[in-house]
């Protein structure tokens, strides 16, 4: 139950499955064991679940203690509901080949664009260097 | 009495959860040992540090713990006076009649938790006392630091250590302290972060405490020290002692780890009604257990950790609006969890560390003064309580959901563009240096004449004054808000003196300068929001400038009527009813002939009545003023009236019911109610009815029959 209403509390999603986003992009499931008062998170039978088009591959990973800073979002996974219908799992071989793949085409077509760019005497700096700014 | 306990003993252990050969491993106790399970004690010491909690968080915490074990403090101070020669361990040993002075057995572990608890040594007495069967295991000890401050981890028997050497202790807990071994709550940045947290309004108990714990720590410290040496050794150099640490830090895991921490008992889950956490609990911390004040995890065993989390209001800690506080009582009876589904894993995070978490983070909510840093959640609670109260009160009434009413505003002016192109809708939409866009006119550039601003710069220097008092105002508000509470009495008297500048200072700005008597406020009052700010202004005034204002607002009526385009002027009402409540006969009069006045421009000579009909705000403000005088001639208060007051007062009654029965009127902001009664008396039934019909139309009221 929530002390505060109107506040927003991780009490309540202990000892339950969560997804997790991380700012680097990872997705990791696992169970909310423990937190707190920065929201570092305490997870447990955790599972980095990588998603390449509409497949996906788990790498379990144990326990995982999340720092609070880098927690981009956080949701709670109804059990019951496993839905996977869209989405199919494979092997983890594969489905980090697949990512594989995928970030060579993205470095591809961005060294492609910044090219084309440079040609035009443009620059545009890259959002993710910048962090904060 | 101690065989039968064996006995008793053997056969309670019949849960595979503590290792077996627990005679391996201390010498003083057989399997007997293993029953001075943890359990009893971590019940009492669950229940001390609820008192800790208590006393600094105030909370009314569960007593249900408590009662199973009763008065924690009595037996153990009973138990105090054992001699300490055979080292009294009062948390296991008691039972065990092999007890021998040896090395406090750390190496001990905690026997299975079992019924047990009578027959502690020379405490049968006490022990069977507590029939309970959820008293596992009544300890004797004394209430050292450790009972009175859960903080303080590890706390033995107290009288045990007293023999060591008290620099030794010293040095050991610099030393202690150093490592953060264990937990991450055990982490000195954390224990430093709840130092200057949670004790921070309290007293503050882990610093004024520390200088006391030796005793106490020692013996912790020393059970630590016992882990590292072959077993029955005993170590006189005290080389830890407590850590004093938070309340919630119960474990202790230990980097290495004997050969009996076997999965056996600890890790598996325990069949008690409470899920366990047998993971953080490695048998080294175990080892510490057996303290009577040993800190223990409380979900292992604590009816207080039950699934359904309990709770409590945070205390004087966090500051709650009542209303809060009333609807969190409301919903406690009615939370409840569905039962989940065995999670051997669950509860790894303590209610008590749930509950500290959630203070941390309500402690960091307080503040001095919370209507500003915390407005929507006050005003939102004070919305919910003045609801509430109104649905109490059973006030009916006609109402109506608030409407939405947008204002009707005429497009003022239009825009000139600098460069028209043909066929666009208006500016260009890039200005470049041949086709320039309009500037905003962001800076007004000061005109030194008056004439000669335009209309629209003569606005924005109203508008720009007025938001400049408006801000002063909030300061008048704010100070007003603060005298609500209790200040002291010079305080309060530099806050008035405060308060009375800015009113001052708000007032004559709000005057333009160039304006002839009479007409000052105008262009404040042609402005919705000078409007607002002058309703929020006169409950502070004086009588005589709030008379003045009103007045004002009554000479130049028509002029604002008109001119009130968006319907603002209503917002004056409250405050000017409040002033015409404290007006005198003759000050009524006086304004009352503003109204009954004609127009100075109109040809028809049409009065000023006609149109305050058509106004809601005029009309109520009549209506106000001829209550106020009904209400004045009724009462007993002597009037003092002027020469000819009571002539114009019949006359200006005459007039304005004449004109109310013949035109049709708005529904007024509010009707008074003696309004009739004042009627009645001065004119004759067939006008009275009419008047009545008439009002009652517009209103759908029933005016008070007289």
């Amino acid at each position: 139950m929530n002390y505060m209403p109107g506040t927003a509390s991780l009490i309540d999603d202990i000892d339950k499955k969560h997804l997790v986003l991380l700012r680097d992009g990872r997705t990791l499931i696992g169970f909310l064991r423990s937190i707190d008062q920065f929201a570092n998170l305490v997870f447990h039978q955790t599972v980095e679940r990588i998603h390449v088009g509409k497949k996906f591959g788990d790498i379990p990973r144990g326990i995982f203690i999340v720092r609070g800073e880098n927690v981009v979002l956080l949701g709670e996974i109804d059990i019951d509901k496993l839905c996977d219908h869209i989405l199919q799992q494979v092997s983890i071989e594969e489905i980090l080949e697949e990512q594989r793949l995928q970030q060579q085409a993205k470095q591809k077509t961005e060294k492609a664009k910044v090219t084309a760019l440079k040609d035009r005497g443009l620059s545009i700096p890259k959002a993710d260097n910048l962090d904060e700014y | 009495m101690s065989d039968s306990e064996q006995q008793e003993t053997e056969t309670a252990v019949s849960q595979p959860q503590w290792p077996e050969n627990g005679g391996q491993w201390s010498d003083e106790e057989g399997g007997a040992g293993m029953d001075e399970c943890g359990l009893a004690e971590m019940a009492e010491e669950d229940e001390e540090i609820d008192i800790y909690n208590n006393e600094t968080f105030g909370l009314d915490m569960d007593t249900g713990v408590g009662d199973t074990e009763g008065d924690p403090t009595s037996p153990l101070f009973q138990f105090e006076e054992k001699p300490p020669a055979p080292p009294a361990l009062p948390s296991l040993s008691p039972s065990s009649p092999s007890f021998s002075p040896r090395a406090r057995p750390q190496l001990r572990v905690q026997g299975p938790p079992c019924r047990r608890g009578r027959g502690q040594r020379g405490g049968q007495a006490m022990a069977q006392m507590f029939e309970d069967p959820a008293v596992v295991r009544t300890v004797e000890g004394r209430p050292s630091l450790q009972s009175l401050d859960s903080a303080i981890v590890d706390v033995g028997s107290v009288s045990y250590w007293d023999d060591l050497d008290p620099d030794a202790w010293m040095l050991s807990s610099y030393e202690r302290t150093r490592h953060g071994s264990g937990s991450v709550l055990q982490d000195p940045a954390i224990v430093c972060v709840m130092d200057s947290h949670a004790p921070g309004r309290g007293p503050n108990y882990l610093d004024s405490h520390y200088p006391f714990s030796n005793s106490s720590g020692r013996r912790g410290g020393l059970r630590r020290s016992y882990s590292n040496r072959p077993f029955g050794q005993r170590c006189p150099s005290p080389i830890n002692t407590m850590l004093p640490t938070s309340p919630i830090v119960s474990r202790r895991p230990f980097t290495t780890q004997q050969h009996y921490n076997q999965a056996g008992g600890f890790l598996s889950p325990s069949p008690l009604p409470c899920p366990s956490t047998p993971q953080p609990l490695t048998p080294k911390m175990m080892q510490l257990r057996f303290g009577a004040n040993s800190p223990r995890p409380s979900p292992f065993y604590s009816p207080s950790s039950n699934r359904v989390q309990r709770f409590r209001f945070p205390g004087p800690v966090t500051q709650l609006h009542p209303q809060h506080r009333r609807l969190l009582s409301q919903r406690q009876p009615r939370s409840q969890r569905k039962p989940d589904s065995w999670d051997p894993y669950c509860n790894l995070m303590s209610a008590k560390e749930k509950e500290w978490i959630i203070r941390l983070q309500m402690i960091q909510l307080q503040s001095e003064n919370p209507h500003l840093d915390d407005y929507y959640y006050q005003e939102y609670y004070r919305r919910m309580e003045a609801k509430l109260a109104e649905e109490e009160l059973g006030m009916r009434g006609k109402r109506e959901p608030p409407k939405l009413t947008t204002p009707y505003v005429t497009k003022m002016e239009s825009y000139t563009p600098v460069v028209h192109i043909e066929g666009s809708l208006g500016q260009v939409a890039v200005s470049t240096c041949f086709s320039p866009r309009r500037a905003i006119n962001a800076v007004a550039a000061h005109c030194p004449h008056e004439e000669l601003k335009d209309i629209r710069q003569q606005r924005l220097d109203v508008l720009k004054k007025i938001e400049k008092l408006f801000m002063v105002l909030l300061e008048v508000e704010e100070g007003q808000r603060m005298k609500a509470q209790v200040l002291g009495e010079g305080e309060e008297k530099g806050l008035m003196e405060k308060t009375e500048i800015k009113v001052e200072y708000i007032y004559s700005q709000l005057q333009h300068p160039d304006l002839e008597a009479g007409e000052e406020f105008l262009p404040c009052l042609l402005v919705s929001k000078g409007k607002q700010l002058l309703a929020r202004l006169l409950p502070f005034l004086s009588h005589d400038a709030a008379l003045k204002v009103l007045s004002m607002v009554t000479s130049h009526l028509p002029v604002l009527m008109s001119r009130d385009s968006d319907e603002s002027l209503p917002v004056l009402y409250p405050s000017l009813r409040i002033v015409i409540g404290g007006m005198t006969f003759s000050q009524l009069i006086g304004v009352l002939k503003d109204f009954t006045a004609s127009l100075p421009d109109s040809s028809d000579s049409s009065m000023c009545l006609s149109l305050v009909c058509q106004s809601k705000f005029g009309l109520s403000l009549l209506y106000a003023l001829l209550s106020q005088g009904e209400r004045l001639l009724s009462s007993d208060v002597p009037l003092e009236p002027s020469i000819g007051d009571f002539e114009t007062w019949t006359d200006t009654v005459f007039l304005v019911a004449s004109q109310l029965s013949q035109s049709a009127l708005v529904e007024p902001l509010l009707l008074p109610s003696n309004l009739l009664t004042l009627f009645c008396r001065y004119l004759d039934k067939r006008t009275v009815h009419q008047l009545k019909s008439n009002m009652e139309s517009a209103t759908g009221y029933l005016a008070l029959p007289s």
